[in-house]
């Protein structure tokens, strides 16, 4: 297919137009106005030329080629060029020439219908779904957030894009889950944060016959650092281990990570209450015609012996404030509220 | 001099943020104050998940330290007046109150009034 001139026929117009112009501004000699006719490029509707460049044209070689494959996309599942070099997996490298990119699989419009079912209809605690899947509890309680405004727009009759949502979703790999059998967990669930204090590098001796636990290297690290058993999202499941390896039957350990778990979460929730509950106490609220004002009670001797702790209320003085500055203008939210 | 609470203009263009500072009166503006005892931001927000449309304006304020100052003298400026008056440290700077009713006017000089409209009337 040869590269076709777009707007040929308004370009001829418009050489016309100019010619008319010109020759009305010159109208002297026929030589000059046709002369003129060719140096007039002060503006001009014609479209560039299209440069069939090299590339292009090798472009288009392959597309009507070998490339033919990737001209529409397969339904259900992802439809990626062979990397070049050569990868672990292939078929799940989008960008040929960077092996370590791997596209992962996202949960399926199904998956996640799931995870929302057991936690808001069954009321399962969000750290067991998660445990019971291998979803990470960040994902499941995003799922469950999303999901939620999902059903809110559709009680209020807002339209959703269901059919880019379609399209995504049969590019891209996916993972589904099973509510009812046992499922090849998602991810990994209980990986431990890298806390700064654990990345230095420490002689610590100690007497052969001693016991070095968890318990004493995070010690050695600091005195406020907790076990690596205990910064974990899911310190109940390595509870539940020991107690499969003490002796105690599948059904009561998985009956006792339930309970825990529960247990965990109405902790976390009552913790939560009693902070608004404790925000609340200093706070007085007088509403006006327009607005409600929000009075927060403050110490305003928490600015210490140099006036300067970041703890003080207000803009400090004195202080360089980098809002503007490049590095600080990241503005993503880093919590939900 | 005389010791102001008064506001101090910060933040940014079309983006006000105030502390609310206890300051000598003839001290610029922005200058350090003796004490910052709370902050004022007068942009009306709505809380998170609220699409009711209600808005709230946001103010720290140390009332303690703010009851001390009055006690001592200090003279809040107008808008820091309105606040203390929500919070009930002073009373109101302007008391809304009924419209009011001249007294009556004695019976003797009602009359005369009345006598003399009716003169005009006849002329």
């Amino acid at each position: 297919m040869p590269p076709s001139i777009p707007n040929a026929a308004s370009s001829a117009v418009s050489a016309v137009t100019h010619c008319t112009w010109s020759s009305i501004a010159a109208s002297t000699n026929r030589s000059i106005i046709t002369s003129q006719c060719h140096r007039i490029a002060g503006f001009s509707t014609t479209a560039s030329r299209p440069r069939f460049t090299k590339s292009r044209r090798k472009f288009r070689l392959w597309i009507n080629g070998a490339g033919s494959v990737f001209k529409k996309h397969k339904p259900d599942g992802p439809n990626y060029l062979k990397p070049m070099t050569g990868a672990a997996s292939p078929g799940l490298h989008p960008f040929p020439i960077n092996p370590f990119y791997r596209s992962h699989p996202v949960l399926d419009e199904k998956a996640r219908e799931t995870v929302w079912r057991k936690v808001m209809q069954e009321g399962e605690p969000i750290k067991a779904v998660s445990a019971e899947f291998g979803i990470d509890i960040n994902r499941v309680a995003a799922i469950v957030r999303l999901k939620e405004v999902e059903k809110d727009w559709e009680i209020k009759g807002k339209k959703l894009a269901r059919p880019y949502a379609r399209a995504m979703l049969s590019m891209l790999p996916t993972s589904s889950l099973g509510a009812q059998y046992q499922n090849k967990p998602y991810e990994a669930i209980n990986e431990v944060h890298v806390h700064p204090y654990t990345m230095q590098q420490i002689y610590w001796p100690t007497s052969e016959s001693r016991h070095f636990t968890r318990e004493d290297a995070a010690k050695a690290f600091h005195k406020d650092m907790l076990s690596a058993d205990k910064r974990v999202p899911h310190p109940e499941l390595i509870q539940m281990e020991k107690n499969l390896l003490n002796g105690m039957s599948p059904h009561d350990a998985a009956a006792e990570f339930k309970k825990a778990v529960m247990e965990s979460e109405q902790e976390a929730a009552e913790k939560q209450v009693a902070k608004a509950e404790r925000e609340e106490k200093y706070l007085t609220r007088v509403k006006s015609k327009r607005f409600e004002f929000r009075f927060k009670q403050y110490n305003s001797e928490n600015v210490g012996p140099q006036g300067k702790n970041r703890k003080t209320v207000g803009w400090r003085y004195g202080a360089p404030y980098y809002d503007r500055q490049k590095d600080h203008q990241i503005k993503i939210p880093t919590s939900v509220p | 001099m005389v010791v102001k609470i008064r506001l101090a203009r910060f933040g940014r263009r079309n983006a006000p943020f105030y502390n609310i500072v206890i300051a000598h009166a003839r001290t610029a503006r922005n200058s350090k104050p003796l004490e910052v005892i709370g902050t004022y931001d007068p942009m009306p927000k709505a809380d998170p998940y609220d699409d009711s449309g209600k808005l709230h304006k946001d103010i720290k304020i140390d009332t303690i330290r703010a009851k001390y100052w009055i006690g001592v003298g200090a003279q809040p400026s107008e808008p820091v007046w309105r606040m203390f008056a929500m919070l009930g440290i002073i009373e109101p700077q302007f008391k809304k109150s009924e419209r009011r009713e001249p007294p009556p006017l004695p019976e003797t000089i009602k009359q005369q009034l009345i006598a003399q409209a009716k003169q005009k009337k006849q002329n």
